[in-house]
């Protein structure tokens, strides 16, 4: 039996009647291959760039210096280590001084990335940079560009620091782990770990910032940071913060998070395209097998031995179509990413394993869920059927097929993306076109049919024909609506996506911050500014202060030990309105009304710290400052955007109240690298100003970001190229029909070219139906996915309604009549005889 | 000895809720070799009649038995074993498979019995109804005349007992039409099978031993 169900096998591929759906089966393996593929290879190469902000692959962060075992530890797993320590210092040149932010770094430092030197400060030609994968060497220091004026001196002086000299031997352009970190106040100095003894500036009691950098394999990084973490809750040390790549910087770690969810979305719809093409192509082959499987019943064939037939069939096909999926989805990615080379990193890291598991689960699962259904009715069916043609047998429900195949979709969705709100928001958007389909595509029929019985001609015959198959139209309009639809919805969520980078990476965004600013100091700031056409953005006035007391108790011990807000001083600040880019998440905004006298102060604060920190809305909260007490209440929490590179505050209290106090402003405002000099002349003048400088981080970020770009705009392609094999496979499943119709009216004395004209306007009014409610349902399945992955409000695209009609009549007319014209040109009495 | 009886045979269905008497009390009994006609006009039941005969389906009272076997007394998988042993099928609309050649088409019904050397045997068969020349032809490639003795050819490669055929020439042209019954009989012969063919055709009944003529169900000669 198993021999003779793959000798049928090979003869119903030899006769095409399974080509279809090999095809589809290898098409759906492929697509997700290759998207899994790449999606693998870009994503760790995103780690790996994620890494460089690091300077590691993993970071073990805390305020004293590291336990020797650490060392040990990360030898032991053959991991490369270094170690770092961070501290504000004054530094000093002759009469000149400035309180500097210092690394010292030891000499494996950087063990990812680079740090990029130049002998020409303030120059920003890539030319005068070089590369380097070290620090100083000991008895030197290199140092941000804008400390030689601050100290007047140039490459090659000396500086003090502590109790020892260091020459000054290059200037620093940017280093991996430099992030946005606030704590950047002062100039940068870097120095080598080796000379901190001979400075003698770290004392007992002195603020540094430790950092312990491992480096290699995964497993052994995993497993150095099992043993470090086990080691740290058996101490019950709270004192040390592992950091990952993905953690190390909140902006950059959602711009890498929102490429990561755009990609499995891009996934996820070649999934769903496969499978509308595979169930398409497998109910044209379980037609076919009517008569073969009346026949076998009739020479005595049980049911059990025809499922295990086909059984052996599909089993066959799924293992053939699978392999040869997994090796052309290897080829596409292949050729995907010669094709844009020059966009992403020289080396990608080697795909992992998950991505061929997610190929081959695709293949079979795909089979089970969307083939299977169109052939489950086969052994059941009455050998009766030999007799009389119109028994069918009994397919499956209309509602067991959709059940599984959601079911099914679901199991690959989530194996995909490893999110369940991407798969319920496709599965969601799946069954909201299913309904469309089934109802305004009915409606639309039949409307276009009363309108066709107006026209007369050959708009009659059409529009009557798609009324007549009415069933098999709307089945046509499933898979070119979901087609139409998924590829509407992947150029505006792309488009969104990059937008959003753009808005927030635009040549003019805020790239420095100028914080610690006196209220007097303002004015001529804003003066010396404008004298170089530079504009700052809107000022906030904070007060610092310290928080003591939580509901009229001093902090716990152990929360007082593990949160580092609770001991320094904060920035609090104050606005009438909530501010552009905060969202409210609980409580209210408070009102413009003056506060009653003996009325609690209202307080606001970021969401997340508030849950750090273990507050609600209600509790009370006192701060010190400047010695005196001020207490408020907690009204509501806030979520912040960070990455919108303007001032964020984490407490916000009404206006009114903290006026009083000694307060500074703070402001950002974009610098073009031209003016950069301008940091110079402001801090000389205002020597108590900060300058918080993120240009370097944005020009990291923007690198990252534009990698990406390339490669989504591939993907997309890739998809939509997917999108019109799937319109090509609908099409080509109506055409025995078509050309059954075709036949029969060149036989009754129709042109050639009235036949022709005829398919097109059939084939244009499927397409334009399909796009029209397609546009719908990309609109709604926008309005979900940009306001839940996006966080945007949600719009009307009006070019969707133009698009969707237009471009699915054009396409769909264009593949129809493409197609068909071949049997249009075959005499009659030939194409009567092909057809079943 | 007697290979088919049918006694009392009914056959009822439900059309629209409404029941539909499609055969009434239908008795024949046939002896091995022997060959019969099941005449009438359209609609009088002779298709039903040979389904419930060789056991595609379950008469709504009365009895069949085939080969001495009473077959409602067989579940479907009992039925279809009994049909791979001792039934061949021949039909109006012929029933090749496209995707197979005509070689194809009559070797398969052998290899499914797993029969040694099928293509071989099919092609001895092919041979004798003049097909040696269409072996590796798709039916699309065959005309009806052709097509109808490829069927015959994979009736009669299985050596069946008794044959069933309904309209047999029925898409043929006379001359064509003709030629296959010469075909079907002379196999018959040389094989000794019984023969049930259900047939608007009175030349083709006429060379049947026995005629059954149908009207609204019911057996009227």
């Amino acid at each position: 039996m198993t021999a003779l169900a793959v000798k049928l096998l090979w003869r119903s591929w030899r006769s095409g009647a399974l080509q279809l759906v090999a095809g589809a089966l290898v098409l759906a393996v492929a697509v997700v291959t290759s998207v899994a593929l790449l999606a693998d290879r870009v994503q760790l190469a995103l780690t790996e760039q994620s890494a460089t902000f690091l300077a590691a692959d993993l970071v073990v962060r805390g305020p004293q210096s590291p336990p020797q075992q650490w060392q040990q530890w990360s030898a032991q797993q053959q991991l490369r280590s270094s170690r770092t320590a961070s501290f504000n210092s004054m530094v000093y040149a002759g009469e000149e001084m400035h309180l500097a932010a210092v690394k010292a770094v030891d000499s494996g430092y950087p063990l990812r990335g680079e740090v990029v030197v130049s002998q020409q400060p303030f120059s920003q030609l890539a030319s005068d940079w070089q590369p380097r994968q070290s620090g100083p060497e000991p008895g030197q220091v290199w140092v941000d560009a804008r400390l030689l004026p601050l100290l007047n001196v140039e490459i090659g002086d000396t500086i003090e620091l502590g109790a020892t000299q260091l020459q000054i031997s290059q200037v620093v352009v940017t280093e991996p782990d430099r992030g946005g970190s606030f704590s950047l106040f002062g100039a940068r100095v870097l120095m080598h770990y080796q000379d901190l003894g001979a400075a003698a500036v770290i004392q007992p009691g002195s603020r540094v910032n430790y950092r312990f950098l491992v480096a290699g394999e995964a497993a052994a990084v995993a497993a150095f940071n099992d043993r470090v973490a086990t080691d740290l809750a058996q101490r019950q040390d709270q004192h040390w913060q592992v950091i990952t790549p993905d953690g190390a910087e909140a902006s950059i770690a959602d711009t890498v998070d929102r490429g990561r969810k755009f990609l499995l979305l891009a996934g996820s719809v070649g999934v769903i395209l496969a499978g509308v093409a595979l169930a398409l192509a497998s109910r044209q082959f379980a037609d076919g097998q009517l008569a073969q499987v009346a026949l076998l019943k009739c020479w005595g064939l049980r049911a059990a031995q025809i499922r295990r037939f086909y059984t052996v069939q599909i089993a066959l096909l799924a293992l053939l179509g699978t392999a040869l999926g997994l090796l052309a989805g290897w080829l596409f990615h292949s050729l995907l990413l010669a094709a844009v080379a020059d966009f992403l990193p020289a080396q990608l890291p080697p795909p992992g394993p998950r991505p061929w598991l997610i190929g081959l689960a695709t293949g079979v699962l795909t089979l089970i869920g969307f083939a299977l259904p169109a052939l489950w009715h086969l052994p059941a069916l009455s050998a009766l059927a030999v007799l009389r043609a119109e028994i069918k047998g009994q397919p499956l429900t209309w509602l067991a097929r959709v059940a599984l195949a959601l079911a099914i979709t679901l199991v690959l969705l989530y194996s995909y993306s490893g999110s369940a709100w991407i798969t319920v928001g496709m599965v969601v958007t799946l069954a909201l076109l299913a309904l469309l389909i089934g109802s305004l595509a009915l409606l639309m029929l039949w409307a276009l049919r009363r309108a066709g019985n107006r026209s007369g001609g050959v708009w009659r015959m059409a529009t009557a024909n798609l009324w007549r198959q009415r069933l098999q139209s709307q089945l046509q309009m499933l898979g070119f609506a979901a087609a139409i639809a998924l590829l509407l919805v992947m150029t505006v969520v792309r488009g969104s996506l990059i937008e959003e980078w753009r808005w927030q990476l635009a040549d003019d965004a805020p790239n420095h911050f100028l914080v610690n600013v006196a209220p007097y100091e303002i004015a001529p700031v804003n003066a010396l500014l404008a004298e170089r056409n530079l504009v700052a953005g809107d000022w906030f006035s904070m007060v610092r202060g310290r928080l003591i007391e939580i509901n009229g108790a001093p902090p716990p011990a152990d929360l007082k030990e593990r949160h580092e807000s609770l001991n320094r001083e904060l920035n609090l600040s104050w606005s009438a309105t909530l501010p552009e880019n905060n969202q409210l998440v609980a409580g209210e905004w408070w009102s413009q009304q003056p506060l009653a006298a003996e009325a609690p102060v209202p307080m606001s604060i970021e969401v997340e710290l508030a849950a750090e920190l273990g507050l609600v809305l209600g509790d009370r909260v006192t701060f010190s400052l400047g010695g005196l007490r001020f207490e408020a209440e907690l009204v509501n929490t806030r979520a912040l955007r960070w990455e919108s590179m303007t001032p964020n505050f984490y407490f916000l209290f009404p206006e009114g109240v903290l006026e009083e106090f000694p307060r500074s402003g703070i402001t950002s405002l974009h610098i073009p690298a031209a003016e950069k000099r301008v940091i110079n002349d402001l801090l000389r003048r205002y020597p108590t100003i900060v300058a918080i400088e993120l240009d370097k981080v944005i020009a990291q970020i923007q690198s990252v970001v534009n990698q990406v770009t390339q490669g989504l705009q591939l993907m997309t392609a890739m998809i939509l190229l997917c999108g019109v094999l799937i319109l090509y496979a609908g099409v080509a499943l109506s055409m025995p029909l078509r050309q059954q119709q075709s036949a029969l009216l060149r036989t009754l004395g129709s042109s050639r070219g009235r036949v022709l004209r005829l398919q097109t306007i059939e084939f244009a009014l499927l397409g334009a139906v399909a796009g029209t409610v397609a546009a719908l349902a990309a609109e709604l399945s926008l309005a979900i996915i940009v306001r839940q992955l996006f966080d945007g409000a949600a719009q009307i695209h009006p070019w969707l309604w133009l698009l969707g009609p237009v471009g699915g009549a054009l396409v769909v007319a264009l593949l129809g009549v493409s197609y068909s014209a071949r049997s249009v040109g075959v005499p009659p009495l030939q194409l009567l005889r092909q057809l079943p | 000895m007697t290979i088919l009886q049918a006694e009392q045979l009914t056959k009822q269905v439900s059309v629209s809720g409404r029941p539909l008497q499609i055969l009434d009390d239908v008795n024949l009994t046939l002896q091995r070799g022997d060959s019969l006609a099941i005449v009438g006009a359209s609609g009088s039941g002779k298709s039903t009649l040979l389904g419930l005969l060789a056991g595609l389906d379950l008469p709504s009272s009365g009895r069949v038995t085939l080969a001495g076997e009473a077959l409602s007394t067989l579940d479907e998988d009992r039925r279809a074993a009994l049909r791979e042993r001792y039934v061949g099928f021949v039909f109006q609309s012929f029933q090749l498979l496209p995707s197979l050649t005509a070689l194809e088409n009559v070797a398969l019904p052998l290899e499914l019995r797993g029969t040694a050397n099928a293509e071989r045997l099919a092609a001895d068969f092919l041979q004798r109804v003049g097909l040696d020349q269409r072996l590796h032809h798709y039916p699309r490639q065959l005309s009806g005349g052709e097509q109808q003795r490829v069927a015959l050819a994979r009736a009669f490669a299985c050596a069946p007992q008794i044959l069933f055929a309904d309209e047999p020439t029925g898409n043929l042209d006379t001359v064509t039409g003709t030629a296959v019954h010469e075909l079907l009989f002379a196999l018959n012969q040389e094989q000794g099978t019984t023969l049930v063919l259900v047939t608007h055709e009175q030349s083709l009944a006429a060379r049947c031993e026995k005629t059954l003529t149908l009207a609204a169900g019911r057996v009227v000669a």
